[in-house]
């Protein structure tokens, strides 16, 4: 808890009316699209102690270097749309939110880049584009409410990207504002800073070349590190703006496909992805569509199978791109459905969660799988999660991976239950990478995957940019790199309370049973009257600090790990 | 108390909604009271964030909840963007009443409530008032009040009471004059139509003036009732039937002003040949647009104009932006009230109108505190104005 004294000098900084310590605000601005177990919340410090909106990046750096000499944890924070964790205070402290830094700074025809504020709105931006006769080359479906930053910050793919790629491919530069309030760009940060950090990553790497690959894809420059921060969440720095690459703004046509089987949808994707380049190309299953239909959404075609394909260009590129879609369609024993089914399923790509009605609940997870194993992938979760509700979707990204994003039916007022059924998240992904997959996006609870998922030379790089900038790890803590969990106070009470009444208990218990054995070695600590259970008490408070000492070091990664099977059990139980 | 809060709404199944909601945040960047603040406490995903932890714990909603509560419009943008489909509209209306139930209805509320239990209409004003509109067309109206007719004019307390809001009412009468329409208008037994009760969610209290205009329409044969203003079309058109049972309204028919100048147009008894040369942007008041789905006639007329140029906004139609004046918010903060009106002049400056219109008497009212105190050159006037205007009336 912060004292009043920290909170004053910190809306000084951001100023009163950016900044709030209200009770109600902090709750709001401490959830993510995830509804969190009960458990959860009073095992960590789920609840930040303030929010901030500053409006430059002086403040933003200012607000760090307060934070960082006084030990508040910081999460930084677009709008809460992701659902991985990244953006959820663990150990209380101060969230950053960006949205106020919202301006459109540059737009360059001629390089064909833009410069925008972290905390602008994907929707907003695409619309201000419109007027310059542009767009970007991917967005996530969360545009209407997701901020730009957020999406650099969190990763992944959307729309646009199985043509352009992800958020990564689009990003040029960053200005950041790192743990120790220094403001840099990522595209050209300063000699020193460089030198500093690539002292560290040497230990880590094989050799010159391998290191030299590692940063020198996608032709950038040595100096460039913008990769770093991409996919970071957050915890390398505070992303202040945002260099992006725009295209011109052409026609897109919108199509839809539906089949009768899912080997069918797939062949016929494989095809598309061959002989044409689409900007987008999503499917739903069969169980998708059957919830869809529950909730009165499902579109009219003629098979549930159905994949949206949006080809983007000129009207005479985008005419032979139809052609061969018609063709891929037929190939494969498809529909090729209505126009204005087009239209309304182009319309619902922003809506992947309409379903969410029949929970009320939604538990989501996400994991790239290659296309080519999509349709093992599908049959192996339905065995896998045989008993549970859930419905897949996926889009295809440039590199042919899908994203494929699975989303399970649950009632999170059912406590217990909801609480085991998190093992579903984390299985999903675990069954994604038996078919060649990889994980989608790390936040918190895809901590595990770091290593393979940023691969190791590049966590090493953003580990030493870590150590240098953050060695107390007050950014944006225990997301990405796997440190320890550090429990709420409520959590280590309990500890210390059940410590302190379970050993005079299991003595006096123990007492009873194999006293005359126990008296030989250990007579001293039998309970037996008031005096020795006073001693045990004392006992059970020591063991009870050692307990949490240990606790508090337990690595999230462990816990997830460990905890899985007896998640799965318990689900099993109490479903 | 404790057992009776949030009674209604669980009746209604509507508690659940604060479960359904995903949290995506969809709603924020198209409501106007969060675009004010940038607060989420003032989003609608942040208030059904809070009221999802009250009904858990059945606590009833705290005064300062409840005063941000009623920092909303009711456009209804959120509803129309909601990622799962959640029927925010009926959901804001139900927790304004739980607001009352718990006793903390602002005070222009409790103001509004009373005046329209003991004067029958919002300001409190003599019934003796409610032709004042008819000062400047006093020949056309004077011998159509409470006279039997096919057609009628219902005019609102707006329109009604407010001297700055007449000119709408007397475009409207000379058009009817114009056309060598029958009409008739209710006078002194002319109600408030109950619409500040629907949006503060007591529909009960809104029971009795629904039957009262009702009965009083049928007695004076009454087939068709033309409104100026959306929010007493919609208290007829969709409250009234809901209220009362769709029987209760069989035989009248209740629409827009846009509506009936179509019809007349495609009659063939209206036609416009004088040039209108102004540009003009529409803005679709929330009550018919996103409230009744109606978005086309307004436009045809203005389109039927010789010389008249309509540019449109960048967010029309459906995603129109609010004008401020909803919900009751112009009494219950003037303040932010403006400043959303601001925000909307500001997209109609862009296209380069000189005329900003739309068919509402509300929103001419917070259009023209927002162009004064936004300084800004362009004008407001309502649709009915134009018409008039354009045939020379
Ligand atoms: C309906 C819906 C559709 C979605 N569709 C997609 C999709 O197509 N593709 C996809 O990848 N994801 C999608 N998501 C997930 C989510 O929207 C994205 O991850 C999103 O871009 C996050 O943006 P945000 O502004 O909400 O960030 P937040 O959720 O607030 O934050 C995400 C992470 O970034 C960090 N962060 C945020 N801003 C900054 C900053 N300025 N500097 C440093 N760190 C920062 C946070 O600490 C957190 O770790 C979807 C979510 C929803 C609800
Ligand atoms: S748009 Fe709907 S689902 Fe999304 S946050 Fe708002 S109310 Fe909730």
């Amino acid at each position: 808890m912060l004292r009043e004294k920290q909170l004053q000098a910190l809306a000084d900084i951001v100023g009163e009316d950016h900044f709030s310590a209200e009770e109600y605000m902090r709750k709001l601005y401490s959830h993510d699209v995830g509804a969190l177990p009960g458990l959860v919340d009073d095992i960590l410090k789920t609840k930040a102690d303030a929010v901030a909106q500053p409006m430059s990046s002086e403040i933003v750096s200012n607000l760090l270097k307060f934070c960082r000499k006084n030990k508040i944890p910081v999460v930084p924070r677009g709008h809460g749309t992701s659902g991985y964790g990244g953006a959820l205070p663990t150990k209380a402290g101060v969230s950053i939110e960006m949205t106020r830094m919202n301006a459109i700074y540059d737009i360059d025809h001629d390089t064909m880049t833009i410069e925008v504020g972290a905390g602008i709105i994907w929707s907003k931006l695409l619309e201000d584009l419109e007027d310059e006769g542009l767009t970007v080359r991917a967005y996530p479906s969360s545009a209407p409410s997701s901020t730009v930053g957020g999406w650099v910050a969190a990763g992944g793919t959307g729309i646009g990207s199985t043509k352009y790629g992800g958020v990564k491919e689009q990003v040029v530069d960053l200005e950041v504002v790192l743990p120790d309030g220094q403001i840099i760009r990522s595209a050209n940060p300063p000699q020193e800073f460089l030198d500093s950090i690539e002292d560290h990553d040497y230990k880590y790497l094989a050799n010159e070349d391998e290191y030299l690959w590692a940063i020198g894809k996608i032709s950038k420059d040595i100096n460039d590190i913008t990769d770093l921060f991409v996919d970071s969440n957050g915890t390398l720095g505070v992303i202040t703006k945002v260099v992006l690459r725009v295209i011109p703004l052409q026609t897109i046509r919108p199509l839809v496909a539906s089949f009768e089987r899912k080997e069918q949808m797939v062949w016929a994707m494989q095809d598309l992805m061959k002989k044409t380049k689409p900007f987008y190309l999503h499917f739903i299953t069969d169980g998708f569509f059957g919830m869809l239909k529950e909730v009165g959404m499902a579109p009219e075609s003629t098979h549930p199978w159905l994949i949206l394909c949006a080809f983007e260009g000129s009207q005479s590129s985008i005419a032979e791109e139809e052609k061969l879609f018609k063709e891929a369609i037929g190939d494969n024993f498809g529909v090729v459905e209505s126009d204005h089914l087009g239209e309304h399923e182009w319309a619902e790509r922003f809506y992947p969660m309409r379903i969410k009605r029949l929970g009320p609940s939604l538990a989501p997870s996400e994991v790239y799988v290659p296309l080519k194993n999509i349709v093992s992938f599908i049959e192996r979760c339905d065995k896998h999660f045989k008993g549970e509700s859930f419905a897949l979707e996926g889009a295809v990204t440039d590199t042919g991976e899908v994203a494929v994003l699975a989303w399970f039916l649950d009632d999170e007022r059912k406590t217990i239950s909801f609480l085991m059924g998190w093992y579903r998240s984390l299985d999903f992904i675990e069954m994604g990478l038996k078919d060649g997959g990889r994980a989608y996006s790390i936040g918190m609870w895809n901590v595990a995957h770091s290593r393979s998922f940023y691969g190791k030379q590049e966590l090493a790089r953003m580990a030493s940019i870590k150590r240098k900038t953050d060695p107390k790890r007050y950014m944006n803590p225990t997301k990405v790199f796997p440190g320890p969990l550090q429990l709420s106070f409520r959590f280590n009470l309990l500890i210390l309370i059940v410590a302190a009444i379970a050993v005079p208990v299991v003595l006096w218990i123990a007492n009873i049973l194999i006293g005359d054995l126990l008296s030989q070695y250990i007579s001293w600590l039998l309970v037996t009257d008031v005096q020795s259970a006073i001693l045990a008490f004392g006992i059970g408070l020591i063991i009870g600090v050692a307990a949490i000492e240990v606790v508090n070091w337990v690595p999230i990664t462990f816990m997830l790990t460990m905890g899985r099977p007896f998640l799965r059990l318990g689900r099993k139980i109490f479903h | 108390m404790g057992s009776k809060v949030f009674e209604k709404l669980k009746k209604d199944a509507l508690d659940a909604e604060t479960l359904i909601c995903a949290r995506c945040g969809f709603c924020t960047f198209v409501c106007p009271a969060y675009n004010d603040t940038l607060w989420d406490s003032q989003s609608p995903r942040g208030k059904l964030y809070q009221l999802r932890e009250l009904i858990k714990n059945n606590k009833p909603i705290p005064a300062d909840f409840a005063d941000r509560i009623f920092k909303c419009t009711l456009c209804g943008a959120c509803q129309e963007i909601c990622q799962t489909n959640i029927p925010l509209l009926r959901f804001w209306q139900q927790i304004r009443q739980e607001i009352n139930e718990v006793g903390h209805w602002p005070e222009v509320v409790k103001f509004l409530d009373n005046s329209i239990q003991e004067s029958k209409n919002i300001m409190d004003l003599d019934q003796e008032d409610r032709t004042l509109w008819t000062d400047m067309v006093d020949d056309i109206v004077e011998d159509k009040i409470g006279v039997p007719a096919k057609v009628a004019y219902f005019a609102g307390c707006n329109i009604s009471f407010k001297g700055t809001l007449a000119p709408i009412g007397e475009s409207t009468a000379k058009l009817f004059d114009h056309l060598g329409i029958e009409f008739t208008t209710l006078g002194e037994n002319e109600f408030c139509c109950g619409n500040p009760y629907f949006v503060a969610g007591e529909w009960d209290k809104a029971k009795e003036l629904a039957e009262h205009h009702l009965s009083e329409l049928k007695r004076l044969g009454v087939e068709m009732v033309v409104f100026n203003c959306p929010g007493c079309h919609r208290a007829f058109n969709e409250e009234y039937p809901h209220m009362l049972g769709s029987e209760s309204t069989q035989g009248i028919e209740f629409i827009p002003y846009s509506e009936f100048v179509v019809r007349m147009m495609k009659e063939g008894k209206l036609k416009f040949t004088q040039e209108y040369n102004h540009v003009v942007s529409w803005h679709d008041p929330c009550e018919l647009g996103r409230h009744q789905n109606i978005y086309n006639e307004s436009r045809e007329v203005l389109n039927a104009i010789p010389g008249l140029e309509l540019r449109e906004m960048k967010h029309t139609k459906n995603k129109a932006d609010c004008c401020g004046g909803g919900g009751l918010l112009k009494g219950t903060n003037p303040l932010m009230s403006v400043r959303i009106s601001e925000r909307r002049i500001a997209s109609a400056e862009k296209t380069g109108a000189d005329i900003l219109s739309s068919e509402c008497p509300s929103c001419m009212m917070s259009f023209n505190d927002g162009i004064e105190s936004k300084n800004s050159e362009i004008k407001f006037k309502d649709l009915a104005q134009i018409v008039a205007e354009a045939l020379g009336l």
